[in-house]
């Protein structure tokens, strides 16, 4: 297969998930089959693209909580003051990654209400794992001979931290992120049980009223902001990777 | 100068490292040897402070090493090791002025002294300076960390093993390097190799460790005329000792007036490796020129073995 046809198929999903969102109209031949007589092929109670942009900004707030959280213990128990922490925290953000996110919810809207707030609970629990792992492992894996020479240099504890370990443990970092806002993106849209503003309601208001072609473009869409942002941070890592020379 | 003053380290009970006392003058190469396991790592890493001694202290001209923070006193001494350590997320420029930028230098300081230490050890720096480490051959990583560890003009240089990845014709070129930047820049280098050809290659003296213990420290010739124990003795090879002799001197310090024939050595061969050239090529003698192609006279195979002889 040649190099460039991955790119093109990537520019062709994107071009077609943004014609989606902006003139959904345009697509109701090709989803008109799936529906009984006069039902709507495509959701018309809100529009899509709003609904999408709510879905992401939902992502993009837990991922960045669970990434500060995430890295911030990590980075603590790696430290020599920190390292009796690791056992805990562990089993800590391990608990967040059982527990399943349906029963965060539940638990979480008698103290914060229905709408956005218990999702973001659920996703940020539920996202903390895979940073905290690669990021731990990341930073326990560095080369010790460049660890030494770090030393050997006169660098301070934190110097060594952000001028070298961080730096050197970043694609292994980002490959965790990258794992969480996936998860993250499929999770989310089980916050609509619970009225927050995500493409769930899609897949949900196509559940109650047996209409397919609802569950279908929410599902797709989120499947395709999936696949579009799993690849964007995959060719971060990489470009970072091979500038490490790792 | 280095004043190392009943330096011990001791691990769970264990003495690593066992009251150890030496002076190292500065200027000076100073070699430590021993068998993995002797201690000769540990007691370097007390010098720069990457290891805490248990007991004992250790002066630089004068100043115990605990009179500042360790990290500052990092920043004082240059330090290279094997597998050369490059940061590989950092261009060669950048590895080499990490010391500079942790002092502070402006700018103009520190790019004036990347280049000069990169054209010192023979690496253009319009080819290698915008590279990463891991676009270098393994000599020339070498040679980049080596720069690293001088570039903030330390007047101690430490290295531990910094040869030992090399394979043996690098290896060779590295030590000659390292000889001529240790007289231009008249740093103290302390050396740790297992490696004892390495050693009497390089030293000025030698240290000995065996089981945590500074069994001797001499002059190289000391060494192999007057072994304090067994095992120096056998760490120098008994059957090695004519050779380890002539192998201390240049050929420059062993002419003799007079004339031969065929090709002129330099006189800063070693009479080792001019004994070789004469045992090879079947002559009794052979011409020794300086530097600059003017001839100082000869040297013979009968010369060459009455220094190979035990000193009487």
């Amino acid at each position: 297969m040649r190099a460039w046809l991955p790119s093109l198929l990537r520019a062709a999903l994107l071009a077609f998930l943004l014609a989606f969102l902006v003139s959904p109209g345009w697509f109701e031949p090709l989803l008109k089959p799936l529906v009984q007589d006069n039902a709507p092929a495509i959701y018309n109670q809100g529009s899509l693209l709003t609904l999408t942009l709510l879905h992401l900004r939902t992502v993009a707030i837990a991922t960045i909580a669970a990434i500060v959280i995430a890295v911030t213990l990590a980075i603590l128990v790696t430290r020599p003051f920190g390292a009796e922490f690791l056992p805990l925290s562990r089993s800590l953000v391990n608990v967040g990654q059982t527990f399943p996110p349906v029963a965060v919810l539940a638990l979480a809207v008698p103290a914060l209400g229905f709408g956005e707030k218990p999702t973001l609970v659920a996703l940020f629990l539920y996202g903390l794992l895979p940073i905290f792992e690669n990021t731990l492992t990341g930073l326990t894996t560095l080369p010790p001979s460049v660890m030494e020479a770090a030393r050997g240099a006169g660098m301070t504890d934190r110097q060594r931290l952000f001028k070298v370990e961080v730096p050197l443990a970043m694609p292994v970092i980002l490959a965790g992120i990258r794992l969480s806002v996936v998860i993250s993106l499929a999770t989310a849209t089980i916050g609509s049980t619970v009225a927050a503003k995500t493409l769930g309601e899609v897949i949900i208001a196509g559940l109650q009223s047996n209409n397919i072609a609802f569950v279908l473009q929410g599902g797709l869409i989120v499947g395709a902001l999936a696949v579009l942002i799993y690849d964007g941070l995959s060719a971060i890592e990489a470009a970072m990777a091979r500038r490490a020379g790792l | 100068m280095i004043e190392i003053d009943g330096i011990t380290k001791r691990y769970d009970g264990t003495a690593v490292v066992d009251n150890v006392t030496m002076t190292i003058a500065p200027r000076t190469v100073t070699v430590i040897v021993g068998t993995s396991g002797s201690g000769k790592t540990t007691l370097l890493r007390m010098i720069n402070r990457l290891v805490e001694p248990s007991a004992g202290a250790i002066r630089l001209d004068g100043d115990d090493n605990r009179s500042m923070p360790g990290y500052e006193l990092r920043r004082r001494i240059g330090y290279a090791i094997q597998g050369h350590g490059l940061f590989p997320h950092r261009t060669v420029a950048q590895n080499i002025a990490t010391v500079p930028v942790l002092l502070g230098w402006d700018k103009a300081r520190i790019d004036a002294k990347v280049a000069e230490l990169l054209a010192l050890f023979q690496l253009d720096p319009a080819i290698f300076a915008a590279r990463f480490p891991h676009e270098l051959s393994g000599g020339q990583q070498q040679r980049v960390g080596v720069a690293r560890a001088l570039a903030a003009e330390p007047k101690v240089l430490l290295m531990d093993e910094p040869f030992g990845a090399l394979d043996p014709i690098i290896r060779a070129k590295a030590q000659a390097d390292l000889l001529d930047i240790q007289k231009l820049l008249k740093t103290t280098i302390v050396l740790v190799t297992h490696d004892m050809d390495e050693a009497f290659h390089l030293a000025d003296k030698i240290a000995v460790m065996d089981k945590g213990e500074l069994v001797q420290y001499g002059t190289p010739a000391e060494l192999v005329t007057n072994p304090a124990t067994e095992f120096v003795q056998t760490l120098i090879g008994a059957s090695e000792r004519p050779f380890r002799l002539l192998s201390i001197e240049t050929a420059g310090q062993a002419v003799e007036p007079g004339t031969a024939d065929g090709q002129p050595v330099d006189a800063a061969t070693s009479q080792r490796d001019v004994l070789s050239e004469l045992l090879w090529t079947g002559r009794d003698a052979l011409p020794v020129a300086a530097a600059d192609g003017t001839l100082l006279g000869k040297v013979t195979l009968e010369g060459l073995a009455r220094r190979a002889a035990r000193p009487q």
